[in-house]
């Protein structure tokens, strides 16, 4: 960090109500939850910059994980420190929990009738083609290159004989290797 | 409740990719290794994971509440974000180290790719129980993946419900 961080005068009380309203209504995933998270906590509130929005983003997207917990989590640091993280963690994912958890006793209640089936199968219907939707933009996003779609083709056939963690954790394995095969320029100063 | 801590401790440690690429592995131990829940409640546990607001991963509380009731649903919630927040911790209070690593973004990129690829298998695995009904349902999830091109996610999935609800009633 280039600016010295401001004065702590954010408390963490403040910084929990914040991320509890943006948690109920951070609807669509990665990209409008951290344009939500920019209005608020850039613009309404000035507690932070556009400039840590993007840190936030670009330190932690290669982090397993949740990206956009994570993003909140590491804002609410730059905000307050370790209590404004763990704050702003706890805040974001509240109103989710609380959701989906009323959701689960809800849908463990419902009597067994025909509307009930048939809104649960519609459910499963539209979860499937929301998969695949998704599953094809990860895909470009994430997967672009020839070699990152190789892996991830050899991962969906693995996936049907092995355990699914232990075909992540050897393709990031595999990913390390390759690199230091190709690490060719030395890192600045003692990281070779 | 050790089996379910230990398993969403797992799946937050291992979520390279984001949120979405864990759910291969949360459906392998959730139906598979524990039978916390079956195939078709694991569908309506992602549909209510999209649903909802927030992380996809909120799919824990779900699930914690199906194997141990409330308090299943508050301790696989935090498993499921616990090792996740605090790389973001370590991560924010030590940026510049970590952004001349090279093996951790290395590590994420292609356990990214491969968690993307599982996802293949975590559809076959959704799409079964609703081929199970009938194949031609699938007609609709084909229109839902190109509707979702344009519309929010938890319109179609409203949608989607009360379509099945009124199928349901005509049916009876």
């Amino acid at each position: 960090m280039s600016d010295p961080p401001p004065p702590l005068v954010v408390r963490a009380g403040q910084v929990w109500w914040a991320l509890l309203r943006l948690g109920a209504v951070a609807f669509g995933g990665l990209g409008p939850a951290l344009a939500l998270l920019d209005r608020e906590l850039v613009g309404r509130r000035g507690w932070l910059t556009s400039a840590d929005v993007r840190d936030a983003l670009s330190y932690t997207k290669p982090l397993p994980g949740s990206t956009v917990v994570q993003a909140v989590t590491f804002l609410g640091w730059r905000v307050a420190g370790l209590r404004g993280a763990l704050a702003a963690t706890a805040g974001f994912v509240a109103p989710a929990a609380l959701l989906t958890t009323a959701a689960a006793a809800g849908t463990a209640v419902l009597p067994d009738a025909a509307w009930v089936r048939g809104g649960l199968l519609g459910l499963q219907v539209a979860v499937v083609g929301l998969l695949a939707h998704s599953m094809a933009g990860l895909l470009s996003k994430e997967a672009g290159t020839a070699g990152l779609a190789a892996v991830a083709g050899a991962a969906a056939v693995a996936g049907a004989f092995l355990n699914a963690a232990v075909v992540v954790a050897a393709a990031g394995l595999g990913g390390v290797a390759m690199e230091r095969c190709r690490r060719t320029r030395p890192g600045r100063g003692s990281s070779a | 409740m050790l089996e379910l801590v230990g398993a969403f401790l797992l799946v937050g440690g291992l979520a390279f990719g984001g949120g979405q690429a864990a759910l291969p592995l949360v459906e392998r131990l959730a139906v598979g290794t524990f039978g916390w829940v079956t195939p078709a409640q694991f569908g309506v546990a992602v549909g209510l994971s999209y649903a909802t607001p927030g992380p996809v991963l909120i799919i824990a509380a779900y699930i914690g509440h199906r194997a141990q009731g409330l308090a299943g649903a508050a301790a696989a919630t935090v498993a499921v974000f616990a090792v996740p927040a605090l790389a973001a911790v370590a991560a924010a209070s030590a940026v510049q180290r970590l952004s001349t690593t090279r093996c951790l973004p290395a590590f994420g990129r292609t356990a990214g790719a491969a968690a993307i690829g599982l996802l293949a298998v975590t559809l076959l695995s959704l799409a079964r129980p609703v081929v199970d009904v009938h194949p031609a349902l699938l007609t609709g999830s084909a229109l839902v993946a190109l509707a979702a091109r344009r519309a929010q996610p938890l319109l179609l999935l409203a949608a989607a419900v009360l379509i099945g609800a009124v199928a349901g009633l005509g049916a009876d």
